[in-house]
């Protein structure tokens, strides 16, 4: 029997097959989605669902960009994003290189401390974090967004970065010294051009983080002029009916720039996961 | 002026005090001391010592929480462990198109976890959702099966929800594990006899160990806190059947406005995930 089951899965076949199988599990519901968007609302609530739409339409798109605040909490979306990923990238670079190539008395301590913050749950300092903001009268500004968003994806960039810079060889920071360059120069001329990739990978993580937040955002922000999409997505979710058809278009727009970045950076997203948390 | 090598170190990490000050220890210093207070906007903030943390314990709701929370981080990790490990395997076998396969598998990492829970929440709809539809075509059910009223299979839902989002996560991890093997332990063990399932059990299994785990571990951290999922697809409901410790924070925030439960629920969170987190950082810094 177990002779059997091995020698069917040493075929090269059956991980393909298996391989195919879960593939599909695994994109059905985004292959569903696609397909919902292009339905007429009438044709959402019908029983037994339909697949394929009937009547191809692209009201659900029409709906979502001009006739509902999707647009707007986009915006907001991509302002907070990529205001975050500007804080984390300018306040991360320095410190992790320099926590990487010029150690010091206690730097050791300092990484520590950024592991360790990242096992403080979010929701711990969900209260805090509220009481802080209302005393600063932030509550409901993109600025408090983007601190809160700073403080979740900070140490992760730290650590990627780090992992990054730890490889950086060091003679050609110490040659380039010796060229007349001052170590600040060294690092903005030749570290950061040679790391680029990687950087970018951070920065690419970081973003899309960001962009798919949603605790913090649904607690900070009580406007649609500031919620990201996360949390204006809900406004298709009435207490009688959703509407799946601009539920499902929403969801499109929302999800698409992590694909579009994955498809991209696919390689070199991968490779700040992995150096990031397991060195890190 | 000369600023030696570890000064130029201290000046380039003032980006990073800054932030841990501004943003860990002080907002950390705010929880402690708030759990200890009586807060909340209607009354002068006065200090309660451990009532707080009284009222938390003895609350029904709370034991509710931390229960649904056990059983969906449970589920979730479970799940996302078996997915993502059986894909990292498959994927490591294959060859030929190993890399639209490897890109088509990591798709759903890019969604949005709301997202995530506003999809599945169509799928397993029993009035327009495909699932009911699909198990009624296999004639496995008669008719559309209510998930969302039902406390077990709500709970499944959400599980699904979120693992499908995480599965890409672990199978990144387990594929980096799979791929630092070397071929000649396979080689040798071919040679030595032993079939597909004795080298997985023998050598992947082992070798891969530490990188899973670690996976794992932040998996199970994550799952243990999220509530996106949850808010998007049954908002805890029903019956409270998928109320899990981060929706019990909120309350006490959205609900009853009390600083001071809510920062108390915050600290014994914070315990709870530190006691299998910090597991976690020493497998890190047995590394380093």
């Amino acid at each position: 029997m177990r002779r059997i089951i091995a020698r069917i899965l040493e075929r090269p076949l059956t991980s393909y097959l298996l391989l195919i199988i879960i593939l599909s599990i695994m994109l059905a519901p985004i292959i569903f989605t696609v397909f919902t968007s292009f339905k007429t609302r009438e044709e959402t609530f019908r029983w037994p669902p339909t697949y394929f739409p009937e009547t191809p339409t692209l009201e659900a798109y029409r709906e979502v960009l001009f006739r509902s605040p999707i647009a707007r909490h986009l915006l907001n979306s991509l302002i907070i994003a990529i205001g975050t990923t500007t804080i984390v990238m300018i306040g991360g670079i320095f410190t992790a290189f320099g926590l990487s190539q010029y150690k010091f008395k206690g730097s050791k301590t300092v990484l520590l401390i950024f592991i360790a913050t990242r096992i403080i749950p979010p929701i711990s300092l969900l209260v805090p974090f509220y009481i802080i903001m209302s005393f600063l009268n932030l509550i409901n500004t993109y600025v408090c967004l983007m601190i809160v968003n700073t403080f979740l994806w900070y140490p992760f960039a730290i650590w990627m970065l780090k992992s990054f810079f730890d490889k950086f060889p060091r003679e050609l920071i110490d040659s380039a010294i010796v060229d007349g360059c001052t170590r600040t120069s060294a690092f903005l001329k030749v570290v950061v051009p040679v790391s680029a990739i990687g950087i970018a990978s951070v920065a690419i993580i970081t973003f899309l983080w960001t962009w798919n937040e949603f605790l913090y955002g649904i607690i900070f922000s009580n406007t649609r002029a500031i919620q990201p999409v996360t949390v204006g997505a809900h406004y298709f979710v009435g207490d009688e009916l959703v509407q799946w058809d601009s539920i499902a278009a929403t969801a499109i727009f929302t999800a698409l720039p992590g694909i579009i970045l994955f498809s991209i950076a696919q390689r070199a997203i991968v490779k700040g996961l992995t150096e990031g948390a397991v060195k890190g | 002026m000369i600023i030696t090598n570890s000064k130029y170190g201290v000046i380039l990490s003032i980006p990073g005090f800054i932030i841990i000050v501004a943003l860990v220890i002080f907002p950390l210093a705010t929880l402690f001391i708030a759990s200890f207070l009586r807060y909340t906007p209607m009354h002068p903030v006065t200090f309660t010592g451990l009532k707080n943390y009284k009222y938390i314990f003895g609350d029904r709701l709370f034991w509710l929480s931390l229960q649904k929370t056990v059983i969906y981080a449970g589920g979730a990790t479970g799940l996302t462990f078996c997915g993502g490990l059986i894909i990292a395997v498959l994927l490591s076998k294959i060859t030929r198109g190993s890399g639209i396969f490897r890109s088509l598998t990591m798709f759903s990492w890019a969604v949005p976890l709301v997202i995530s829970g506003f999809i599945w929440r169509w799928i397993f709809n029993p009035n327009v959702g495909v699932f009911s539809d699909l198990l009624m075509r296999l004639r496995l059910v008669s008719e559309p099966l209510p998930i969302f009223s039902n406390p077990v299979l709500a709970m499944f839902a959400c599980i699904i929800a979120d693992s499908w989002v995480r599965i890409p996560f672990m199978c990144i991890f387990a594929l980096a594990g799979i791929e630092s093997i070397p071929q000649e332990l396979y080689d040798a063990a071919r040679v030595d006899g032993a079939d597909c399932i004795a080298s997985f059990r023998h050598i992947t299994l082992p070798l891969i160990k530490n990188m899973v785990f670690i996976g794992l571990l932040i998996t199970s951290m994550i799952s243990f806190r999220t509530i996106d999922v949850i808010f998007s697809m049954t908002g805890g409901g029903p019956a409270r059947s998928t109320y899990v410790l981060s929706l019990y924070v909120i309350e006490q925030l959205w609900l009853r406005t009390n600083y001071g439960t809510g920062s108390a629920a915050g600290v014994i969170m914070l315990f709870l995930i530190s006691s299998f987190a910090s597991f976690y950082m020493y497998l890190i810094l047995k590394k380093e």
